[in-house]
């Protein structure tokens, strides 16, 4: 070190200041947000949920866990329960399985128009729910409905379907929906993932003549392999908050067979039909339940990704 | 090939005939609201915010708050949202200090609650006169636990509640070729299976017998509850008075007028005259199928009948009582004369509660309640019969309204007779499934029985309102099951004050 370099100690060090004080300084609205949105209404429901509240009683009652033993004793809400988990492993998977071979495909630079069909992949990812629970309940229609009168010419059935009204059929029929909705956002994950292949590998297996689908089956898929456990993790959170799409088209029935838990959450909370008063407490104590459902899931797809990282590194 | 030109001077000479129409209509009814005296020192300092659930109101309030902020210099804030908004918005605005200065309860909060919690100040004091003006309103407007507690007025009602939300509307062709006119001689139960069947058979599969909003699944306890009623079963409508027949005090949704009228409705499913997918689409939706002509009969209420007027004018509709089985003289029965969905109450906080005052004197009287028939029509009709007498209404619009005065019945209220029963309506809980939910499950065929779940409904509701009734009494209310029970209702006959003194 040079005696020249000395003087400017105390110049890097109150640089370096400046540049943290500004760091905290630009993440202050990001964490106003995350407080504002985020951290206050999960404090904020963990505290509610051990209330007898309405919402609007200026004198909540504290009841300790009393919301939790009656929910564990609802088989409404259990039955909400199993639903958006069956919901979640009926969709994941499907979605995930889909998307990677949309990926694949447009991944290939041979392709003529692949950033239409991208475009076109992608546009239910954009559209509003609201319009697509409008534009679903007219296609599938019992009456005039496109898909039933597309069945009904193909023979495929002798008599209209209620896709929407069926208690065995709804749940499913949404399934349907949500995966042909997201699975454009579960592609550009996959897309993003597979630009990490080297391009070498490519060019090497072309040179020793192997097989598209030897490339895809022994170079891609064990590259993007941890990805997947990332991919699973978004997507099944995001199949557990369905709530804009059940309630634009079903709103939880017919009698609450496409009833999954925010649905539930939702009726207990506000929508009572015979106007009787909001459970804002209990409401919130099956929104924390959830939630640490939620979170259990996620720590055991977080110790899978680093079990999947681990393996990576291993070969 | 057609000439274009000369096309679209014709298509411009009647466009422009029926804008010039449509002024002049819109001038007549604009000419309507004439903005009255003030009946104090308004001040303009301040604005005045304004909610209620919008809808028609909305087409009313707009063009009459725009005149009244020119006649008076007040700005005037105004918000129609939807019920489940305004449940979550208003007490939530009442917890921020932010709720506007004018609003409708929530339909979940009893009057008594919000004047007990200090939500709401009285207009005693805003209105000069208040008494003599309240003299102009109907007999029962104003009542006791209702919108006047200790002698103060909270709440200002304009509108009736003598109307039925399940009434038969039905497309006239088609309901001729069935050989029915319902108009002549009202449908018993046997003749609108037998209508439905018809019309469905005669379609071929184009069109249905009958259509409902499914999905929606308040609209099964409504149209069950009126066609029990219409049965002859006596009850009362929401809260915890659903299902309650007052006589008695018992709960009586498994009472054999129920009964059949879920059989009915699953008849007709099995008959295959119910409009495919009616599980799975909304009120609306189903309203819409209606001039589509898909579907020959609907049970819904008179809101339909401005909107199809409007923009189906070619569609040849008939209105008439609910359905009711041979020689049954049951009437559909309401808690209360005047609509309390539409009664005004002034936030306890308001910045303006004189201007609010000003606009709601102006409701209550002759012009202003005319002025609002003119514009909102049979959906919020108007309190006063005066007004439904000058108004300029459709025939088919005030046939109606005529038609409510029949059928309709306003049965006791528990919480005029004592208001502490708003504690219980705070602690009861509606059993699940609900009346709506076990029809809707019955017909889905998610449920199977229909006494058997009637039963079951019944015997939850009755624990669910003992539990409720515990539960206030331990909490110091002075509430007994007795409250809900009125010997001396004859259910053919409006309940009134005098019946209310004389318990």
């Amino acid at each position: 070190m040079t005696d020249a370099a000395l003087p400017a100690r105390p110049h890097r060090k109150a640089r370096r200041m400046r540049q943290t004080a500004l760091v905290y300084l630009f993440l202050v609205p990001g964490m106003m947000v995350f407080g504002a949105f985020i951290l206050w209404p999960l404090v904020a429901s963990e505290w509610y949920s051990l209330l007898d509240w309405s919402g609007f009683d200026a004198n909540p009652v504290f009841v300790g866990l009393a919301n939790y033993r009656e929910l564990l004793g609802d088989s409404y809400f259990w039955d909400a329960f199993r639903r958006s988990f069956i919901f979640m492993l009926a969709t994941v998977p499907a979605q995930m399985a889909i998307s990677l071979v949309l990926a694949v495909m447009l991944n290939d630079k041979l392709l003529k128009l692949s950033s239409l069909y991208r475009t076109l992949i992608f546009l239910p990812v954009v559209t509003p729910v609201a319009v697509i629970g409008i534009v679903m309940t007219l296609m599938l229609s019992p009456f005039n409905g496109p898909v039933n009168m597309a069945l009904l010419d193909w023979g495929l059935t002798q008599r209209t379907i209620d896709f929407l009204g069926s208690p065995r059929l709804v749940l499913w029929t949404l399934a349907v929906i949500y995966i042909w909705k997201w699975v454009g956002v579960t592609m550009v994950y996959w897309l993003a993932a597979l630009q990490t292949v080297p391009a070498e590998l490519f060019e090497a297996a072309r040179l020793d003549g192997v097989t598209g689908r030897q490339v895809t089956m022994y170079i891609v898929l064990p590259m993007i392999a941890p990805f997947a456990v990332v991919i699973a993790l978004i997507s099944a959170i995001s199949a557990m908050n369905v709530f804009p799409l059940v309630q634009a088209m079903t709103q939880g029935g017919p009698f609450y067979s496409s009833e999954v838990m925010e649905v539930y959450i939702f009726r207990t909370a506000f929508a009572s039909a015979a106007g009787t008063v909001p459970r804002l407490g209990y409401a919130s104590a099956a929104g924390v339940f959830f939630g640490l459902s939620i979170m259990v899931l996620t720590v055991f797809q977080i110790l899978a990704l680093r079990q999947a990282r681990r393996q990576g590194g291993d070969q | 090939m057609p000439d274009i030109t000369t096309m679209n001077r014709r298509t411009f000479l009647a466009g422009t005939t029926a804008l010039g129409a449509l002024g002049i209509t819109g001038a007549a009814r604009a000419q309507d609201i004439t903005i009255p005296a003030p009946i104090a020192d308004i001040p303009t300092d301040a604005p005045m915010r304004w909610i209620d659930t919008g809808d028609q109101k909305a087409v009313f309030y707009r063009d009459f708050f725009a005149r009244y902020t020119a006649e008076r210099g007040v700005d005037v804030v105004y918000d129609g949202l939807p019920w489940s908004e305004l449940n979550t918005v208003v007490p939530l605005g009442i917890r921020n200090g932010t709720a506007q200065d004018a609003f409708v309860l929530p339909s979940s909060v009893p009057p008594a609650f919000a004047v007990r919690d200090g939500w709401v100040q009285p207009y005693d004091g805003l209105i000069p006169d208040l008494e003599a003006w309240k003299g102009n309103f109907p007999d029962g407007s104003f009542i006791e636990g209702l919108n006047v507690f200790e002698g103060k007025t909270y709440g200002v009602p304009y509108t009736s509640a003598l109307v039925s939300g399940a009434h038969l509307l039905f497309n006239r062709d088609m309901m001729a070729n069935a050989g029915f006119d319902p108009e002549a001689q009202p449908l018993t139960w046997d003749g609108f299976r037998e209508a439905a069947r018809k019309i469905t058979e005669s379609a071929g599969g184009r069109a249905y017998g009958f259509i409902i909003g499914g999905a929606q699944v308040g609209r099964w306890s409504e149209v069950v509850r009126t066609l029990g009623q219409m049965a002859g079963a006596a009850c009362g409508k929401v809260s915890i008075a659903a299902g309650v027949d007052f006589r008695t005090g018992k709960v009586i949704w498994n009472a054999d007028e129920f009964v059949a009228a879920v059989e009915l409705l699953l008849a007709m499913n099995d008959d295959g005259s119910v409009f495919p997918g009616s599980l799975s689409m909304t009120a609306p939706q189903a309203r819409a199928f209606m001039p589509q002509g898909a579907a020959g009969m609907i049970l819904q209420g008179p809101w339909n009948i401005p909107v199809w007027e409007r923009e189906n004018p070619d569609f040849n509709f008939g209105i008439a009582p609910p359905p009711a089985p041979e020689g049954a003289t049951g009437k559909i029965i309401t808690g209360e004369l005047a609509e309390p969905g539409n009664t005004m109450f002034i936030n306890a906080k308001a910045k303006n509660p004189l201007a609010v005052a000003d606009v709601v004197h102006y409701l209550g009287t002759v012009e202003g309640q005319t002025a609002w028939a003119n514009v909102v029509g049979p959906s919020d009709p108007p309190l006063f019969p005066e007004a439904l007498e000058r108004s300029s209404m459709s025939k088919r619009s005030t046939a109606v309204l005529s038609m409510f005065r029949d059928i309709v019945r306003v049965g006791p209220n528990p919480f005029a007779r004592n208001p502490e029963l708003s504690e219980v309506a705070k602690a009861y809980v509606e059993p699940t499934p609900s009346l709506a939910s076990t029809v809707q499950g019955l017909f889905a065929g998610q449920l199977t029985g229909v006494r058997e779940n009637l039963d079951i409904l019944t015997e939850a509701t009755e624990a669910a309102l003992d539990k409720a009734f515990d539960e206030a009494r331990a909490n110091g209310a002075n509430v007994s099951r007795d409250d809900m029970v009125f010997p001396n209702w004859d259910p053919a006959r409006n309940y009134v004050a005098a019946d209310y003194a004389e318990l």
